[in-house]
């Protein structure tokens, strides 16, 4: 099986806490998104960006570089959301076609031909008080919020939290 | 009076050729793919926004907005009255919706909530309005070279077609943001030009602007009537054009592509904030050009156009030293080339996505899509040229585009908030809801003497508590369909694992949301600029 990478966090806690709590937060923690990702550029030119998805999400995250900026060290702290299945590369040329026909300056990019890579994306979790409790979801790279990640990132809380509640009965 | 002089016909040529290298260099022949996704995210927000708007609406505006000045004063600033009111809609409700579903086509939002019937129906709605007000938008260009060349109209309007169509299928120019912000200044710089040239050519200046436009009632742009037949009252304004807003940035494909293609919801905000700010102060700006207009046409005993759209272009013509007339002329073609292409852009998009794709050819190639997205732009431009043969029979061109969004749009939008605030509501509800709210205001114009921005709501009304009512005829919907909609993490579970976590989370402290302090900064803009033009009339009625 293929290791999967984590990206560098480039958000810090206190830049994370100051986006946060422009959006309403009054608690964060860092976390880490299981996702694939796929090379996107010129034809038969270099890569210039990714696309990141899972096989469940409706529109992928685009992530500008040549590079992926892989961080050497396994994430440690934080949640790891690791509830989405892989992409096939069929799905993942057609995910880009519309994103090229919604944005027509991105005709000319396509996808390479490579296995997409397995990564952990950095994020930011916020938690929003209220008459219900809300969350966010905001990039650990560039702190843009990511609300297309909200129904996985939830499906996994909600998996660590039962996995927890069994260890405890367990113990 | 100079006309249109060969000078000008140079900076006329040299303009748009200068905007479309300027595309052609930055926006396609990038030999470093990271400027393609960069490129928007290197330009200020502002910069963005402002793009948003020479997209949205400047050249019609130049266009028809004096014309609708010159005929009824600033009364018909209370269409735009309520569009900060309709952006805080928007912020709050639609695009945090939009942008969560992950969707391309807003449509499809209503395929995941009530079904592909109800999908369909609503694109090929947005496919015959925005189609036919791509024809106003086709006709307003035309109509200037028309003017500057001396030719008729139905000939420039297929020339322009021509030029419109060929230069959207090699792609277009709007890739480079900042040609759009330049051509923004260059009808804004006309705009002022053409108020600083009429107000110095009128003996009195602004005191004649003033004394003419107060004795003719020209500043009273509010009316309290609550006649519903007085067209252009403060209630009409308030709860008819507000409606026409929210449907018209909030369910139009066209308007809404470019919220649903920023990077994150604050983006999205961002833009919508800019037109919130700015479309107000334009409009009164093109208007009050309107005004002073009337005054000159007064003063020189001079018999205005049969069409009021011909009214700025006429003057720039012959007004403005060689040159500038050129370059604003230009300004009107380069940005009503960026408008056509946007719109025809979206059409084939919604085309090929929510019906060739579905129903004709599931799994063809992405070189057979581009293909069909192709014929698909060819097909829209030409049946753009059918309507806007009949443009000018209209009236104003900013008013055409508003009264034809309005025959569908106001059902549109009942079906839209029917999704997202009724979770009994279901498919054969929405279905009926469209159909009846669409079919109720045709019947409203027709037989009601109402003013027509009362079109929106009534349809809305008309299609939320239809959709409601027969929805209770069938089964409520499924959790599934209602996953885009409801907040995701409502569940009871889901907010004991929230409280847990958020318990355990470090704290950040005192609240300041950034959203909210936006939408009151839009409610206070909404509230200064209602009360400046309350002074404005107090003033003009002594």
């Amino acid at each position: 099986m293929v290791k999967r990478l984590a990206l560098t966090r480039r958000i810090d806690e206190d830049a994370a806490k100051r986006r946060l709590q422009r959006l309403g937060a009054n608690a964060c923690e860092p976390a880490w998104v299981g996702l694939w990702a796929a090379a996107l550029g010129m034809p038969g030119g270099a890569t210039g960006a990714w696309l990141l998805c899972t096989k469940e999400m409706r529109r992928a995250l685009l992530l500008v570089g040549a590079e992926l900026p892989f961080n050497a060290q396994e994430p440690r702290t934080g949640v790891h959301i690791d509830s989405g299945l892989p992409p096939t590369p069929e799905a993942l040329k057609r995910l880009w076609l519309w994103e090229r026909m919604a944005t027509p300056r991105h005709w000319r990019i396509q996808v390479q031909d490579s296995v997409p890579t397995p990564l952990w994306l950095p994020c930011w979790l916020g938690y929003a008080p209220g008459r219900q409790h809300r969350l966010l979801v905001i990039s650990g790279l560039s702190g843009e919020p990511l609300p297309m990640l909200k129904s996985m990132v939830l499906k996994g809380l909600l998996q660590a939290h039962q996995k927890q509640q069994l260890s405890e009965v367990s113990e | 009076m100079e006309g249109f002089t060969l000078f000008d016909t140079v900076v006329l040529i040299g303009y748009i050729s200068l905007i479309a290298w300027i595309g052609s260099r930055f926006g396609k022949d990038q030999h470093n793919p990271e400027d393609y996704f960069l490129g928007g995210r290197k330009i200020p927000g502002w910069a963005i926004g402002l793009s948003v708007m020479a997209t949205q609406a400047s050249a019609i505006t130049f266009i028809g907005a004096p014309g609708w000045g010159f005929e009824g004063g600033l009364e018909r600033l209370v269409t735009f009255i309520n569009v900060p009111l309709a952006m805080i809609v928007l912020i709050l409700v639609l695009v945090p919706i939009f942008h969560r579903a992950g969707i391309y086509s807003i449509y499809e939002l209503l395929e995941r909530r009530f079904g592909p019937a109800t999908r369909t129906l609503s694109a090929l709605l947005f496919l015959v309005a925005r189609g036919l007000a791509t024809g106003v938008v086709l006709y307003a260009p035309a109509l200037v070279l028309a003017v500057v060349t001396g030719w008729s109209v139905n000939l420039t309007i297929i020339i322009m077609a021509v030029l419109a169509i060929s230069y959207t299928v090699m792609g277009g120019i709007s890739a480079v943001i900042w040609t759009d912000v330049v051509q923004m200044f260059v009808l804004w710089l006309g705009a002022l030009l053409s108020i600083f040239f009429l107000v110095t050519s009128l003996p009195g200046g602004w005191g004649d602007v003033f004394s003419f436009g107060a004795a003719s009632g020209m500043f009273n742009a509010i009316d309290l009537s609550f006649d519903p037949s007085v067209t252009y009252s403060l209630w009409a304004g308030l709860f008819g054009g507000f409606f026409l807003h929210v449907a018209y940035f909030g369910t139009d494909q066209s308007q809404i592509q470019r919220v649903l293609s920023s990077p994150s919801v604050l983006d999205a905000q961002r833009s919508l904030l800019i037109g919130g700010y700015l479309l107000i102060p334009q409009m009164l700006l093109f208007l009050f050009i309107g005004v002073i207009l009337a005054t000159y046409y007064q003063q020189h005993g001079l018999t205005p156009p049969e069409d009021l759209n011909e009214l700025l272009p006429r003057y720039v013509v012959s007004a403005f030293p060689s040159g500038m007339a050129g370059l604003v002329i230009a300004g009107v073609f380069a940005a009503a080339m960026s408008s056509l292409d946007s719109a025809l852009n979206s059409l084939s998009a919604v085309t090929v996505r929510d019906f060739y794709s579905r129903y004709i050819k599931p799994n063809a190639s992405d070189a057979h899509y581009l293909k069909a997205s192709r014929v698909a732009t060819v097909f829209w431009g030409l049946y753009a040229t059918l309507f806007a043969f009949f443009a000018g029979n209209l009236g104003p061109v900013i008013e055409a585009v508003n009264q034809i969004g309005s025959w569908f749009y106001g059902a549109l939008l009942g079906t839209f908030l029917l999704a997202i605030f009724s979770h009994r509501s279901n498919a054969r509800g929405a279905m009926a809801g469209l159909i009846t709210g669409m079919l109720s205001v045709w019947a409203v114009s027709a037989l009601l003497d109402i003013s027509w921005l009362y079109n929106n709501t009534v349809g809305v009304a008309v299609s939320m508590s239809v959709g409601y009512l027969v929805s209770l005829t069938a089964p409520a919907p499924s959790h599934d369909q209602l996953s885009d909609v409801m907040m995701s993490e409502a569940a009871p579970d889901m907010q004991a694992v929230l409280a847990a976590r958020a318990d355990n989370a470090q704290a950040i402290g005192k609240e300041a949301r950034l959203t909210r302090r936006r939408c009151i900064g839009l409610f206070a803009w909404f509230c200064i600029m209602l009360g400046m033009l309350a002074l404005l009339q107090g003033w003009a009625n002594g």
